[in-house]
Formats: structure tokens, C-alpha cells, sequence
């Protein structure tokens, strides 16, 4: 099967991201975190000042998989800023269904992210992947990828909203 | 010490400039750092602007050696989670070493902080250098997780010859 398109995602998408996003998150085994809601993907993707952006796969009616459906993956991106080199493309992010793995629509897709990238001045493309994703892993750093956490030591930290609030109501 | 937090103005570029670079030495890659103020500048002040920066001044009579008043700043963007929805992503919070321990960078991060709830922000997300534990202590006090230890994240990227040997395979439309 080598029929399928890659196109921005529309309003109408929605409902398809976030199930795809819940598919993913199963993956990841962190199912029950994903609280995002329809409403929100749709103001905070196609309002005013879009948070993220976001590449469908689709493929034909006859193609459709097989709980009926047509978009068969997705990426979701957005832009961020490295003091040192400037704008830089992130990959939130990024998934095919399970039945329409090794078509090479994973590969496409990160190619037409790469192009996007390239196009919007960016000087390179950042994403994170648990450790114990080996498949993931393999797939990237088969294109070239580099682990910046093993070579240079970075790890991720977060604080959370409680958190956030102690510290912004915090008087001097 | 009396100081100030404030938002950066396209003329505080220079100054960014400099105190990224100092904290790029401070982290032993000061040879990464390309980009100049002039870029700064477009990139921070143009009508879709890539960042937002706070800036932290003292008043002139405790000025640096070199004659600076601007001794601080914080850099940050905002994010998106596909299971939270927003978040804001601090890239850098720097204060300069004389002007340490007197609540700057506290201040800094506490007007990052605010900013973020008024955003409907679900999280600050920051990246740390595995060696570098004063600023975990920092951090950690303030509530931060490690997700790399706790979750096993990894920071992956495709740069340079890389990125663009994948654009030029890209389909056709």
C-alpha cells in the first residue's frame, strides 16, 4: 500500500489527532495523563495564535483501517528558541497506526518536517524519546539522529501548576 | 539590593547577547553560541516573535565593573503537550556571579511563573546539565522533577547535513 497523502491538518482533523494522541500515549504507557480535550486541540491549533502545528496522514476510503478510519497518523510541531543558534523546530508529537506501519509514512512524514525546518530558517529539528523506546530510537538515529542527553548531559525538568503558583505568589 | 524585573526591549538585545554568551561559558559551550543580537532582535521582536525575555536591572549606583546594570535575564517560550495542552519552556535564567544570592534569580523565575498562569499554562519545563548542581538545587527547591530520571526522556535532534539531507528526500506534492 503506497496510496496515502500528507496534508496540514484541518479543524475538521480534530477529533482523529486526539484519538491518535491517545494511541500514542497507550504506547508510552502513560494512557491516563493525556487530559486534553477536543475543544482545546481545535482553540489552542486553529484560534488566533496557534500553539502548535500539525501533519495528517491519510489514506483512501478503500485503504480505511480497520475501526473506519482514514488519517492514519500524525505529527504535531512547533517552533522554539536556542539562544545560541536561533529558531528551532520541535516534534511534539508523532505516530502511525500500528496496521499502517513500514508503507514509509513515518519516513515521509519526518521528511516533509525536515523541509518545513529548512524552509522556516530553523537550524535544526529537537524531540524527545523515553529510553526504553528502542524501536523509536532506532528509527531516529538510523537518519542520522544524536542523543543529546548521553552526549552532553541534558536531562528534562518540569514543574507542575500548584508548584508554578507557590512560586509566582512568592513576594520579594 | 534594589532591583527590577521587567520585559526586555529590542535595545536590551546587546545585553542579552552578552549575559548568553557568559552563561554559555559557564555550561563549556561557548563555541555553540551563533547567534548575535541582531538576530535576537528579530527573532524576539518581529509581529510572531519566537521568545519572550525578562530582563532583571539594578539601579545605577550598584552597576557591574564594566558599567552594567542589566545583571539578569530569563528566556522562555511557549509549548505545547499533547496529553496537558500549554506549558511554558524556560530556556535560560542567568544571573551574573557578583549578583548572585540576593533573590535575583528567584524574582526572575517567579515573573516566568506568573507569566505562565496567566497563560493557562499546565507546567514550566526546563532542561539541566546532569553536572551542574547548584542550579538542580535551585530548581529542585521549587518543586522540579527530573523527568529524565523519573520517565527516561531523552533530548534528541537532527541538525546540520542531517536536517537537510532528510528536506531534500522530502515528497512532492
Amino acid at each position: 500500500m503506497s496510496n496515502f497523502i500528507l496534508r496540514k491538518a484541518e479543524p475538521k482533523d480534530v477529533p482523529d489527532i486526539l484519538r491518535l494522541i491517545k494511541e500514542l500515549a497507550k504506547f508510552e504507557k502513560m494512557e491516563e495523563q493525556v487530559i486534553l480535550t477536543e475543544k482545546e486541540l481545535l482553540e489552542d491549533g486553529f484560534g488566533d495564535h496557534p500553539f502548535y502545528h500539525c501533519v495528517v496522514a491519510e489514506v483512501p476510503e478503500d485503504k480505511q483501517s480497520s475501526d473506519g478510519y482514514t488519517v492514519v497518523g500524525f505529527a504535531m510541531y512547533y517552533f522554539t528558541y536556542d539562544p545560541w543558534i536561533g529558531k528551532l523546530l520541535y516534534l511534539e508529537d508523532f505516530y502511525v497506526m500500528k496496521e499502517f506501519r513500514g508503507y514509509g509514512i513515518g519516513s515521509d512524514i519526518l521528511k516533509v518536517l525536515s523541509e518545513t525546518a529548512v524552509k522556516t530558517r530553523c537550524s535544526s529539528m529537537h524531540f524527545i524519546v523515553a529510553e526504553w523506546n528502542k524501536s523509536s530510537i532506532e528509527f531516529y538515529k538510523r537518519r542520522g539522529a544524536s542523543d543529546l542527553s548521553d552526549e552532553e548531559g541534558w536531562r528534562l525538568y518540569a514543574i507542575d501548576k500548584d508548584d508554578l503558583l507557590k512560586i509566582s505568589a512568592k513576594k520579594r | 539590593m534594589n532591583f527590577k524585573v521587567r520585559a526586555a526591549r529590542k535595545e536590551d538585545c546587546k545585553e542579552i547577547s552578552r549575559m548568553i554568551m557568559e552563561l554559555a561559558v559557564y555550561e563549556k559551550m561557548a563555541d555553540q553560541v551563533k547567534t548575535s543580537h541582531e538576530e535576537l532582535e528579530r527573532d524576539g521582536f518581529s509581529p510572531n516573535p519566537f521568545y519572550e525575555c525578562l530582563i532583571a536591572e539594578v539601579p545605577d549606583e550598584h552597576k557591574t565593573k564594566d558599567g552594567y546594570t542589566v545583571v539578569g535575564y530569563a528566556l522562555y517560550f511557549y509549548t505545547y503537550s499533547t496529553w496537558k495542552g500549554r506549558s511554558v519552556y524556560m530556556e535560560d535564567l542567568y544571573v551574573m556571579p557578583d549578583f548572585r544570592g540576593k533573590g535575583i534569580g528567584k524574582g526572575l523565575m517567579a515573573k516566568v511563573a506568573q507569566v505562565g498562569v496567566e497563560k493557562q499554562c499546565v507546567r514550566l519545563q526546563l532542561s539541566v546539565l546532569e553536572w551542574n548542581k547548584p542550579s538542580l538545587d535551585f530548581y529542585i527547591a521549587k518543586g522540579a522533577e527530573d523527568l529524565t530520571a523519573k520517565e527516561g526522556w531523552h533530548f534528541l535532534r537532527f541538525d546540520g547535513q542531517t536536517l537537510d539531507t532528510l528536506a531534500k528526500e522530502a515528497p512532492k506534492d
